[in-house]
């Protein structure tokens, strides 16, 4: 295979693929001395932009999108030791900690959000379900993360968001981190009420969001 | 059949492995491979199905699905599973009915079948669709002042005192028990003291606070219902399973709440009707419920009436209602709010999709995706009970070209759906009554409905 037949299948093993057909392509673009940082650009990478798209217009659901998140990150875990070797970085937007407040145990948004994230240039540390207010902070801070990502699904535990953010200000570090939130109850006059850097109505609406107050920082 | 320790027993003895993998090497692999062996396919042009057949290849389909994946207890990261002969035997024992209510209100509540036209069980009420404190009150009392109303839903108390009700905290305890005693004297205020609650404990989102709420100087009974829920998708937790052991030692009724989200693990709407029809096998099976509340729901949109949801919920209503004796509350998010044609619209379609389809019960559908604190009127209740008795005039063909003409009414909106009003913004307060504006709206949609031949005579 040449090298557009090799990037033109790792966009498409992305798209419809095993975890094992991306680590064999991955390790065949290697073979071929392919740069790796193009493997992900010119191939991986657009793979996961027409999955999301399909995402965001119905014509694909949670399993493709986590299946494609497989394959994205099993070609990578081939392609990454081969960058840190030429000592190149794959550059990252930022650092976002996800989780989901207290109180709440719904994970399927989140999880979507978490992984449309990572495969878009985000490190991403996803704190899980049911989380109290200050283990979130704390967690910031030791992870040093430049986002805090808030998932809530019922209005009785909305109002932790806002202790997120209260809790933030009280501890003087308020302007340590953006702060997003979502999920289904959530809305912007709640963003805006509560003193979010912003609302996120869809995983992509998130990226955008993350890029775009990121860009604000630099 | 198994007891409800044979449940506990299997969730700590079963096949250990991570939910990562349940989610992604077990559930989502099986559904897509079902979805393929037994054909399952979702039709756009027809979104109430009437195939006795289908709807049987979808039971089967589903029955296998549940047989080889089983359900994920994540507190103790093992596989509930069953053999094909212990969900066989677990459905060849339900007794599909239960019996909820007190005195002049105690009834039976048991099955339909598609094209059924018995009237539904009624359940009415706004549920998680959280209020104020100052409208409680009044609003039960308007729910359960519907001559027709079976049992109540009550709504979910959103602050005490100004104090937001936060999840897990002493204010949500305080505002569960507030809320249940306030349910119980509406309903005695509206003269049907016996009237079931089957909605416990909506205030409460943690299991201790529905356990504490729940004690009988509160004012529940056995004969109301509570609701215990599985996590998205196909997973229990402790939480739930403790409220179950307790009130299955009370013998009060348990209702399963299971919520299958299409466009989540599921995948599309073969995959969802897959999985929405096994659920009612896992409320008798893991539950050991009396009835159960189920409601499908579209992952992007928050709703239940999009084209592929309410073919998704027309299609597991047929195979659950044909197959699967459990008394099932099928229960619609609306995009629409209150005091919106499209409101009406929507909850039109989704009655007639799920009643003509033989579903046990319906609840009133829930305006703006339930997330407008008091969003929610008698005025939806009224509508939604007069509009159940209606689509009982209708089979599933009849039914399936109301809805299409329906969906071309409301289907390019639901992204940007209006919200609504709240309660005190179309209500008095006072009275109790809503607007003369609120009520010639709904006049108005009415006459537009029957010109499209639904009979509310």
């Amino acid at each position: 295979m040449d090298k557009s037949q090799i990037l033109e299948k790792l966009t498409a093993v992305v798209i419809d693929g095993t975890e094992e057909e991306a680590k064999t392509l991955a390790q065949a673009a290697v073979a071929s001395n392919i740069d790796p940082l193009e493997a992900i650009e010119q191939g991986l990478s657009k793979g996961m932009t027409v999955i999301g798209s399909k995402f965001e217009c119905g014509d694909a659901y949670l399993p493709e999108l986590l299946m494609a998140a497989a394959g994205f990150n099993a070609a990578m875990a081939v392609l990454k030791p081969v960058i840190d070797a030429q000592k190149k970085k794959v550059e990252k937007f930022g650092k976002v900690l996800i989780g989901t407040v207290k109180g709440d145990v719904h994970s399927i948004g989140k999880d979507i959000v978490a992984s449309v994230l990572d495969t878009s240039g985000f490190d991403v540390v996803d704190m899980g379900v049911d989380n109290p207010s200050l283990n979130i902070i704390q967690e910031a801070e030791k992870i040093q993360a430049d986002v805090i990502a808030l998932s809530s699904v019922m209005t009785t535990t909305m109002p932790a968001q806002r202790e997120v953010i209260e809790t933030l200000k009280e501890m003087g570090i308020r302007q340590q981190y953006f702060v997003i939130i979502g999920g289904g109850p959530v809305n912007q006059e709640w963003a805006d009420r509560i003193g979010a850097d912003g609302y996120g109505k869809s995983a992509i609406d998130a990226v955008a969001l993350a890029k775009g107050l990121l860009a604000k920082k630099k | 059949m198994s007891n409800f320790l044979d449940i506990c027993e299997k969730a700590i003895a079963g096949p250990i492995m991570s939910e990562k993998d349940f989610d992604m090497k077990i559930f989502m692999p099986k559904l897509k491979e079902l979805v393929r062996k037994f054909g399952i396919t979702y039709d756009k042009e027809n979104p109430v199905p009437c195939d006795d057949q289908a709807a049987d290849n979808l039971f089967q389909a589903s029955l296998e699905f549940l047989e080889s994946v089983g359900i994920y207890c994540q507190d103790t990261n093992r596989l509930i599973k069953f053999t094909k002969e212990e969900i066989l035997d677990g459905i060849a024992k339900a007794p599909g009915k239960c019996f909820m209510g007190e005195g002049k209100d105690a009834k039976v509540f048991g099955m339909r079948k598609p094209d059924d036209m018995k009237i539904p069980w009624l359940h009415v009420g706004s549920g998680i669709v959280s209020t104020t404190e100052e409208m409680i009150t009044n609003k039960i009392e308007a729910y359960a002042s519907i001559p027709e109303v079976d049992s109540i839903s009550i709504p979910a108390l959103d602050s005490i005192r100004g104090i937001p009700v936060a999840a897990g905290s002493p204010v949500e305890l305080y505002a569960a028990i507030r809320g249940v005693k306030i349910g119980r004297d509406a309903l005695i205020r509206a003269g049907r003291p016996g009237l079931p609650i089957c909605n416990l404990v909506s205030t409460a989102a943690s299991a201790v606070t529905t356990i504490a709420a729940s004690a009988p100087q509160f004012g529940l009974r056995p004969s109301d219902g509570w609701l215990c829920g599985t996590v998205a998708e196909n997973k229990l937790e402790y939480g739930t399973m403790n409220k179950i052991a307790y009130l299955l030692n009370w013998g009060a009724n348990v209702g399963a709440e299971t919520a299958p989200i299409l466009g989540g693990y599921c995948g599309g709407p073969a995959g969802t009707a897959i999985a929405s029809t096994a659920y009612m096998m896992i409320g008798i099976l893991a539950f050991k419920a009396s009835y159960q509340l189920h409601f499908p729901v579209h992952f992007k949109y928050g709703c239940s009436t999009t084209r592929d949801v309410l073919w998704v919920v027309a299609a597991s209503c047929q195979a659950a209602s044909r197959n699967i004796p459990m008394p099932v509350i099928w229960l619609g998010y609306m995009a629409g709010g209150p005091n919106t044609k499209m409101y009406f619209y929507e909850s039109a379609a989704w009655l007639l999709a799920a009643t003509a389809s033989g579903a046990p019960s319906v609840q009133t559908p829930h305006s703006a995706k339930a997330v407008l604190i008091d969003g929610f009127t008698p005025m939806e209740c009224q509508f939604g009970v007069d509009m159940a008795k209606a689509a009982t005039k209708c089979d599933r063909k009849q039914a399936n070209e109301l809805v299409k003409k329906l969906l071309e009414k409301y289907e390019s909106r639901i992204d940007n759906a209006p919200s609504g009003d709240r309660y005190q913004d179309c209500y008095n307060v006072t009275t109790g009554k809503p607007s003369d504006a609120y009520v010639l709206l709904e006049k108005e949609v009415k006459e537009e409905l029957s010109g499209l031949g639904i009979s509310f005579a």
